[in-house]
């Protein structure tokens, strides 16, 4: 369904419901006034027959009705017709003067002259009436367009002004996320239910951000609280690694030991993203993002050697931008780090810099991953790995503070990461 | 040789103790900030390890008394708090290094050595393990005098291995140690195989006893041979 603006929805039904009364009023205006006419035209004759016998013309000799029809165009006495009573007829018949037939309006009539019965026929010609209706129709058709386009612009007007702090609301709704921008500051309005939707909407937003905030705190101090008694735990067991251990003693130590690391690492990763999203992290920086890749490099490589991953780098332009160096570094190591956990034995990465975008491609896993849900945190492709399930959400974040944009794609069984800048 | 651990966890000073005291050194512990201002008043130390979050006061403030006091021991903050204002602060009002909790106490240990060598340097800065000489500024190993061709890696191995003697290392602390900056990416510790490999080859090779023993399960120690 296609959405239609708010006030033109309400004009177009204005605009519908002129156009149906213009169109049933303008017929049947045009009948009535006719009608009207006919009836007038019809009251005229027959009130012209009655003063024709009241006036006494009833001593009127044959040569006298000769004269009379000699001298009125309209009025003819013609010899009984065989009419008995008053009957008006409506006839087109030829006028000499114009040359075309016209509609008329003719009475036949039944009069006695000097006790002689005779037809009394008179016509009145109906141009004039034609004329006049469709003039008359034709204002009455253009007084209700003006009005009609009045009624329409001043509600459009008014509408408008009305719907205002409305459209204020809702730009300002549209632009508003609750872990970036201040609250929006709506403007007054005096119509009650404006005023109502404001109210509730900076109530809503008013305690949404108090939840979020206290959220992302509880995240940082969670983590920041867990530092404590993770150092415990490992120098505990740095301690405990150093007595004289059995085989299996030794071998649980161990696997403790890789937990201790395990865990630590993800308390790191949250603290990051709570430190992202306190925006800790807003200076900027000029970046050239070739040098950052080639810096940790060697690092990576010997991190990818234990599956004989083979790192390769295609540096097709020098990737400059700008953003916080820290970040950009922590986004690229994650990129790295992407790459070679989910990578297969004996694969391949490639790290392709091109005019604005930066791609890690890799081989992996023969599907492709849900992009919908990969950026979430905690979101897990393959439960058993080693991620903590962070690393995109980190790596989404990180493109999100600096305005970058990160795309997944799966083409010929390879894992496409691309950072636009 | 004496160090002052500031710490308000009694369990975590006690492992620092406990680790720290089969090389020959010697700790106190002040679990407050009022103890830790008496001790530093009373007595001189090699070293102080500093926790920056203390019951009855802040750690910068003793790193503050110790440059009004004109103090010189060495100060190496150990603390929860991992931000850059918080590590540039240390470090500007005297700290000598910085460590996030949770650390290694292999960790904790070589970075305590190499400060306290840093401080004490005279003219000459070197590691003698019997026939292995290390020279710190110069990076060279040699063993018997033949001088032995290490990577950046290798040596800080070598470093990182003697200074822990006759400790156990575990491979997540060997390899965070190797990783610096970059430890929080490893998600896999046995790259650190391929460069123990390396060293103990080299060594002997060089006619150096076999000093690096594999721990089952758990790592490596450095271990003089009976």
């Amino acid at each position: 369904m296609s959405n239609k603006k708010l006030l033109l929805k309400t004009t177009n039904s204005f605009l519908i419901y002129a156009v149906i009364i213009l169109l049933i009023a303008a017929p049947v205006f045009y009948y009535i006034c006719q009608w009207l006419y006919i009836y007038e035209t019809d009251e005229v004759l027959l009130f012209h027959k009655g003063a024709f016998v009241n006036e006494s013309h009833s001593n009127y000799q044959a040569s006298d009705i000769a004269a009379w029809n000699k001298y009125n165009h309209n009025v003819t006495i013609v010899p009984d017709m065989g009419v008995t009573k008053d009957s008006i007829v409506g006839e087109m018949i030829f006028e000499a003067i114009a040359n075309e037939k016209e509609p008329f309006r003719i009475l036949y009539a039944p009069v006695e002259i000097n006790g002689k019965k005779y037809t009394y026929i008179e016509k009145r010609n109906l141009v004039e009436m034609e004329g006049m209706v469709i003039s008359v129709a034709f204002m009455f058709l253009f007084i209700i367009i003006i009005l009609l386009i009045g009624i329409i612009w001043i509600s459009k007007k008014s509408a408008a002004k009305i719907w205002k702090p409305f459209y204020n609301t809702l730009s300002q709704i549209e632009e508003f996320e609750i872990d970036k921008n201040s609250p929006p500051q709506f403007i007054a309005t005096d119509i009650d239910e404006f005023d109502r939707l404001n109210k509730s909407l900076e109530r809503l937003i008013e305690k949404n951000t108090v939840i979020y905030k206290s959220q992302r705190e509880f995240v940082e101090n969670a983590a920041h609280e867990l530092q404590t008694p993770l150092a415990l735990f490992q120098t505990k067991i740095d301690t405990l690694q150093q007595l004289d251990l059995t085989r299996e003693q030794s071998e649980l130590v161990g696997s403790l030991n890789k937990d201790v690391s395990r865990l630590s690492r993800l308390n790191k990763n949250l603290l990051l993203l709570s430190k992202i999203d306190n925006e800790i992290y807003l200076e900027q920086e000029a970046i050239i993002l070739n040098e950052y890749i080639d810096k940790n490099l060697d690092f990576f490589i010997e991190q990818a050697q234990a599956k004989n991953v083979k790192i390769n780098t295609h540096f097709k332009n020098i990737l400059r931008t700008k953003g916080n160096t820290a970040l950009t570094e922590v986004l690229l190591n994650n990129l790295f780090l992407n790459a070679i956990r989910h990578n297969i034995k004996n694969g391949v990465i490639d790290i392709i810099t091109e005019n604005n975008s930066l791609k890690f491609v890799n081989t992996g896993q023969q599907t492709p991953l849900g992009a919908q849900s990969i950026f979430n945190r905690f979101s897990k492709v393959n439960p058993s790995s080693q991620g903590n399930g962070l690393g995109l959400a980190i790596i989404k974040k990180i493109c999100e503070i600096n305005k970058w944009e990160i795309r997944y794609s799966f083409n010929d069984n390879l894992h496409t990461f691309e950072v636009i800048f | 040789m004496k160090i002052l651990i500031i710490e308000d966890e009694r369990e975590i000073a006690q492992s620092i103790k406990d680790y720290f005291k089969t090389n020959g050194i010697q700790c106190e512990t002040a679990e407050n900030y009022d103890l830790a201002l008496t001790k530093i008043d009373s007595y001189d130390y090699d070293c102080i390890l500093l926790d920056l979050m203390l019951p009855d006061g802040d750690g910068f403030d003793i790193l503050k008394e110790l440059k009004a006091k004109n103090k010189t021991e060495g100060v190496i903050i150990i603390s929860a708090k991992e931000n850059l204002e918080t590590r540039l602060e240390g470090f500007n009002l005297g700290a000598d290094d910085y460590l996030t909790k949770p650390f290694h106490l292999a960790e904790l240990l070589v970075r305590m050595q190499a400060l306290i060598r840093r401080k004490n340097f005279k003219g000459s800065n070197s590691i003698i393990f019997n026939e292995i000489v290390v020279e710190i500024f110069s990076k060279t190993v040699a063993v018997n005098d033949i001088k032995l061709d290490l990577t950046k890696k290798e040596l800080d191995l070598l470093l990182f291995l003697i200074g822990n003697e006759n400790k156990v290392l575990s491979k997540s602390a060997i390899a965070e140690h190797l990783s610096g900056d970059m430890a929080d990416m490893l998600d896999n510790h046995d790259f650190i195989y391929a460069h123990i490999k390396n060293l103990k080859k080299k060594l002997t090779h060089a006619g150096s006893g076999d000093y690096i023993k594999t721990v089952y399960g758990l790592g490596y120690k450095w271990e003089n041979e009976q």
